[in-house]
C-alpha cells in the first residue's frame, strides 16, 4: 500500500468524508508532509474504489456544486488495519535498532 | 457572474487531458473538490479568485500524470488502454534492449583498450570518451532496472544518462568534432527520438503496470549480441565492414523479421491471446526502427550506395509492419469501448 493510499484510508477511518475534506484531513494527520494534489487525489480514489476498499456514501448540494462523500468498506477498515499494524512493526524494529526509548510513533512514513 | 465560471473552466479545460470515461465519473467531483481549495466563502475575494486565478502547474502536472496512467493502462485499465499501455511498455523495452546491446558493444572495446581481447582496434582515449562508454554501460542498468520492476531506478538513471549524452554531444558539436555533413541533425535527432523520448515513455511502468517477462528480454539481449553483433564486429575486425549493415540498419531487418514471424502465428491461428496486444508493439518496434532509419539517411546524403541500401531496408520494414497492422488495429476494434457511465453516488 502506498504511503498516499495509507493517508486517504486512514482519513475515512473516523466518518465519510468528500474530496476536499480527505485533502485537508492527509494534511492535518501527515502535519502537512502530505499535500494531495487533485490528479493524485482520484488516482487514489479511483484505485481503492476498483479495490473495493472504499466506496461512495452520499452526495451533498454545497454552493451548487454536488460534494459526494466516500466511506471506508469492510474491507478496505480491514485493509487499513493490517497495513497500521505492519508500520507499526516496522517503527517498532527501527527505534530498536537506533536504540531509542519512549513513547512509539506510529509508523505513517509515506 | 460570468466570472465564477473562469477558474472552474480552465481546471475543466485541463481535464480533457483525461480519457472520456474517466471524466464521465470523476469530473464533477475533481471540479467540486478543486474549487473547495480555492474558495473561502467570501464572495469579494472568490469573485476576484475565480476570474484571475488559475490551476498551478503542479495540479495541472498531477493531472497530466493521472491521464499518462489511464491512457497507458495497466492491470485493472479498460482493455484498450491496457493495449496501449502494454504496447509502449513493449516498445521502450525494444529500445532499451537495443541500448543495452550496444552498451555491451562498448564493453568488449573496453575489454579490448584494457588489452583483453586482440583483434579489435584499440579505441582512443579521454574523459568524453569515457564518458559515452559509460552512458552505454549505464543503459544496461536502465534495462535490467525495468526488468526487474525496479522503476524508479530505471528512470533516475536513464534521466542522467540523457543529460550526460546532452552535455557531451553540446561538447562535440561546439569544439567542432561533428564534421560530418547533417551529422549535428542525425546526433540531436537521435538523442530526442531514441533517449529522450524513451525516458518520458517510461510513465507507462507506473504501478498498476504488470511486471515484465525477464526470461524473453533476457534471452532477446543475449540473442541479438552473440548472434548480430558478435559476428557484425568480427566481420568488421576482419576487413569486410562493407558488409554490415549498420544500427539503423539492423534494427530494420530485426523488427521486420519479428514481424513476419508474428504474422504467420497470426495468420495459422497459434498466436495467444495476448497476439493483438503483439500487433500493437510490433507497429510501434516499426515506427521507432524506421523513425531511426530515416533519421540517418541524412548521413549517407553523399553516399549514393548506402542511400540505396538504407531505402531498401526501410520499404523492407514497411511491408513488414504492413502484415501486422491490420491485426493491431482490428484486436483494438474487437476490445470492448471503456464503459462512460457515472459512478452512482
Amino acid at each position: 500500500m502506498t504511503g498516499q493510499a495509507f493517508f486517504v484510508l486512514t482519513a475515512l477511518a473516523d466518518g465519510p468524508r468528500h474530496g476536499y475534506g480527505i485533502v485537508s484531513e492527509v494534511a492535518d494527520l501527515s502535519q502537512g508532509r502530505v499535500k494531495l494534489k487533485i490528479g493524485s487525489l482520484y488516482g487514489v480514489l479511483d484505485r481503492l474504489s476498483s479495490d473495493g476498499l472504499i466506496e461512495p456514501d452520499r452526495e451533498e448540494a454545497h454552493d451548487g456544486r454536488l460534494r459526494r462523500y466516500y466511506r471506508l468498506t469492510a474491507d478496505g477498515r480491514g485493509a487499513l488495519a493490517e497495513e497500521a499494524d505492519l508500520r507499526s512493526a516496522t517503527a517498532r524494529v527501527v527505534r530498536a535498532r537506533l536504540g531509542l526509548t519512549g513513547p512509539e510513533t506510529a509508523g505513517a512514513a509515506g | 457572474m460570468s466570472a465564477d465560471l473562469d477558474l472552474e473552466q480552465r481546471y475543466r479545460r485541463v481535464l480533457r487531458l483525461l480519457p472520456r470515461y474517466y471524466r464521465a465519473q470523476w469530473e464533477e467531483d475533481m471540479v467540486a473538490t478543486f474549487l473547495d481549495g480555492w474558495l473561502t466563502g467570501d464572495p469579494d475575494e472568490d469573485s476576484v479568485t475565480m476570474e484571475y486565478d488559475r490551476p498551478t502547474r503542479d495540479e495541472v502536472l498531477s493531472v497530466a500524470g493521472l491521464a499518462a496512467r489511464l491512457y497507458l493502462g495497466g492491470v485493472g485499465a479498460p482493455g484498450r488502454y491496457f493495449a496501449w499501455g502494454q504496447a509502449v511498455r513493449n516498445a521502450v523495452l525494444g529500445v532499451m534492449l537495443a541500448h543495452a546491446v550496444w552498451g555491451l558493444g562498448q564493453l568488449v572495446i573496453f575489454a579490448r583498450s584494457r588489452n583483453l581481447i586482440g583483434w579489435l582496434p584499440p579505441p582512443a582515449g579521454g574523459f568524453w570518451v569515457q564518458l559515452e562508454y559509460a552512458t552505454g554501460y549505464a543503459w544496461i542498468v536502465v534495462f535490467i532496472a525495468l526488468l526487474l520492476a525496479d522503476y524508479r531506478t530505471a528512470r533516475a538513471l536513464a534521466a542522467l544518462v540523457v543529460a550526460a549524452d546532452v552535455v557531451s554531444l553540446a561538447h562535440l558539436q561546439l569544439n567542432g568534432f561533428l564534421t560530418a555533413p547533417m551529422a549535428p541533425f542525425v546526433n540531436w535527432s537521435h538523442l530526442i527520438l531514441f533517449d529522450l523520448g524513451p525516458v518520458l515513455a517510461m510513465a507507462a511502468f507506473h504501478r498498476d503496470a504488470p511486471p515484465p517477462r525477464r526470461r524473453p528480454w533476457l534471452l532477446a539481449l543475449a540473442g541479438w549480441f552473440l548472434l548480430l553483433s558478435v559476428p557484425a564486429m568480427v566481420t568488421e575486425a576482419s576487413g569486410h565492414g562493407a558488409w554490415v549493415p549498420d544500427d539503423a540498419g539492423i534494427c530494420c531487418l530485426l523488427v521486420s523479421l519479428l514481424c513476419l514471424a508474428h504474422a504467420v502465428r497470426v495468420w495459422s491461428g497459434r498466436a495467444g491471446s495476448g497476439a493483438g496486444v503483439w500487433s500493437l508493439s510490433l507497429v510501434l518496434f516499426a515506427a521507432v526502427a524506421g523513425l531511426y532509419r530515416i533519421t540517418s539517411l541524412a548521413l549517407y546524403a553523399y553516399d549514393g550506395h548506402m542511400l540505396r541500401v538504407s531505402v531498401v531496408e526501410l520499404l523492407i520494414l514497411v511491408a513488414a509492419a504492413v502484415l501486422v497492422a491490420p491485426d493491431a488495429v482490428r484486436s483494438q476494434s474487437a476490445l470492448p469501448a471503456p464503459s462512460v457511465s457515472r459512478q452512482p453516488g
